[in-house]
């Protein structure tokens, strides 16, 4: 089991020379597994357009491509590279689509393919050739060919985001992007008017007990990759309830769950590659002072654009 | 109408029951503002027993299959955020707003009505707490007195000149509204109740409090605490005239129901300011005189 990153930037594609290292294109992982190198995707931001490509080469030559993708959710820094995505065009291309849809009538796939009409895109849903079938994901369990388990767990985004759990051969590999951590919205200063003592312990008891449910989700897992999209200061500068996590964040909950290899990803547009070398050195650091003598150290890096985990 | 007949007619109407009108303007007031506060949802989303139960029942449907059953709004509005739990309010109230035809030939006056069922709601809390009912389970209680009558809602929209007969006879007769029903129609507001609970599949303590508080006696199950609360809260909302469901003539609860709560009936009088504060409250919230 083994992952490639193909898009590691979050909100929009910054290409320019501050990302080169980095890479500029949004959130897409290529994870392959089993015998038969089968093919799953996280999302389809910007990065799916320079995989597509790829797979044109690689594995189209050896026979039809045969995929699932699978999506976070449906902002559109996560699905804005579906219709760049080469193989939806060829007939043979099938491909398994699968995520969460926010409460509303629309489905899945209008709500994927709603960007391939004329007004935003010269091709519309109906034109593409490939075989695709739709399924509305929830908090569930999908056993996928070759003995792949998933897992699926509700993230806190401002829409219906789900995380996912990768279990194959005794490797565990999860996603968990966006995602802010859990908090009581319910947390007013005790001489507000609002305040209630009741709703405060209420709120505080469910934030705990879904950052736990989070913690659960992740544990043990040889590799996460965590939205990590803020400092801990700019989460706290304002950005608080945009459905992002802080790096201290994303550090500590791996630590504590038993995590071996954290990959901070979803960088934010205006993170320079000099920042994330920088960055990367202060938390190393921090990390390391941190770590009980005698205890494995938490392995933690930033996402780049071809980096193979 | 009356009995199966009535019945069918009501399941047809159940899914698209609005909320009371009493909350809707203030229910789109809050959840058209794109900075929503999470207490002002809480609030009006949980004074309204309809938008209540159907918020309840969305974020527990098989739509987003939930592993755990969530019972509190307040963990419902972090878990699943408070867009998501925005639109699901505003949705169902908008349902309330456009469709107005439906209420114009009611007979029991839902601003009464809501008035009622927040009064029991409120009272069972307090019991609740009175009682050192562990405080994550209060809540249970205010939701489960809220709803207790949430079979009038159909009854009187969907059937009001059925339901006016049944009125008429309790006034004539003396007898509580429970009775007149059954034997005017041959179908109560708790069989009604019931249909709404099983169709939008709230939990079984619900189900059981709108079932038998008008026969706690014949109740065998695991919630009876619950069910013999709101009866006693029920009892004292008709009693203190604060607002009207349309009993005149409630049947007072037996010695067995005090017994039963260790409680005495001077015990919940003296719970009628705090009782009256609240609600006070929660009209100043709503904006009602």
């Amino acid at each position: 089991m083994n992952v490639t990153l193909w898009g590691v930037r979050g909100s929009i594609p910054c290409p320019g020379p501050t990302t080169v290292r980095y890479g500029g294109n949004t959130l897409c992982l290529e994870f392959r597994y089993g015998p038969s190198n089968r093919l799953v995707i996280v999302d389809a931001g910007s990065g799916i357009r320079p995989l597509g490509v790829e797979l044109m080469k690689t594995d189209f030559p050896h026979g039809p491509i045969d995929a699932k993708i699978l999506f976070s959710h449906t902002h559109w820094d996560h699905i804005m590279g579906f219709p760049f995505f080469t193989p939806i065009f060829i007939p043979t291309t099938k491909l398994g689509i699968y995520g969460p849809v926010t409460f509303e009538e629309d489905t899945l796939e209008s709500v994927i393919g709603g960007q391939l009409q004329y007004r935003y895109f010269p091709v519309t849903m109906a034109e593409l050739s490939a075989q695709m079938t739709y399924h509305r994901l929830q908090e569930t369990v999908l056993n996928f060919e070759d003995d792949l388990v998933v897992k699926t767990k509700y993230l806190n985004h401002p829409i219906t985001c789900l995380g996912y759990r990768f279990e194959h051969e005794g490797k565990v590999i999860v996603t968990l992007f966006d995602h802010e951590p859990f908090r009581n919205l319910f947390a007013t200063e005790v001489d507000h008017p609002d305040h209630d003592p009741e709703i405060f312990e209420e709120g505080e008891k469910a934030a705990r007990e879904e950052n736990a449910r989070i913690d659960a989700f992740m544990a043990g897992a040889d590799v996460v990759l965590h939205d990590a999209q803020y400092t801990q200061k700019e989460y706290l500068k304002g950005r608080k309830g945009w459905g992002h996590s802080s790096m201290e964040w994303a550090i500590n909950a791996a630590a504590r769950s038993g995590v071996k290899k954290l990959v901070l990803i979803h960088h934010d547009p205006e993170r320079t590659d000099d920042q994330l070398d920088e960055l990367q050195n202060t938390y190393q650091r921090a990390i390391q002072a941190r770590s009980a003598p005698g205890r494995p150290v938490l392995e933690f890096v930033f996402a780049r654009e071809g980096m193979v985990l | 109408m009356k009995g199966e007949q009535l019945r069918r007619a009501l399941e047809g109407y159940i899914d698209k029951m609005p909320p009371l009108p009493t909350s809707v303007g203030k229910v789109l007031e809050i959840c058209q503002k794109p900075n929503a506060q999470p207490n002002d949802l809480n609030k009006v989303i949980s004074l309204d027993p309809v938008l209540l139960a159907r918020v309840m029942k969305l974020i527990n449907s098989a739509y987003y299959g939930l592993t755990q059953e969530v019972t509190s709004l307040v963990r419902a509005i972090i878990m699943l955020g408070l867009n998501t739990v925005k639109n699901l309010a505003l949705s169902t109230a908008v349902l309330g707003s456009l469709n107005t035809a439906h209420t114009k030939n009611a007979v029991l006056n839902l601003d009464g009505f809501w008035l009622h069922s927040l009064c029991v709601g409120v009272m069972a809390k307090h019991l609740a707490k009175m009682r050192n009912i562990p405080q994550q389970d209060q809540e249970t209680y205010f939701f489960c007195g809220l709803l207790h009558d949430i079979g009038k809602v159909p009854l009187n929209n969907r059937a009001p000149e059925d339901y006016l007969q049944a009125l008429t006879a309790s006034a004539d007769q003396r007898i509580s509204l429970v009775q007149a029903e059954a034997s005017t129609l041959e179908f109560t507001h708790t069989d009604a109740g019931a249909l709404i609970i099983d169709a939008w599949k709230l939990s079984d303590d619900i189900k059981d409090v709108v079932s038998y508080h008008h026969s706690p006696l014949d109740y065998q199950g695991p919630y009876r605490d619950l069910v013999f609360t709101v009866l006693v809260a029920d009892y004292f909302a008709n009693i203190m005239e604060i607002g009207f469901s349309g009993n005149r003539f409630p049947t007072p609860p037996s010695a067995e129901v005090y017994r039963t709560l260790g409680l005495q009936w001077m015990q919940v009088e003296a719970l009628e300011t705090q009782v009256r504060q609240e609600i006070e409250r929660a009209k100043v919230f709503l904006k009602l005189s």
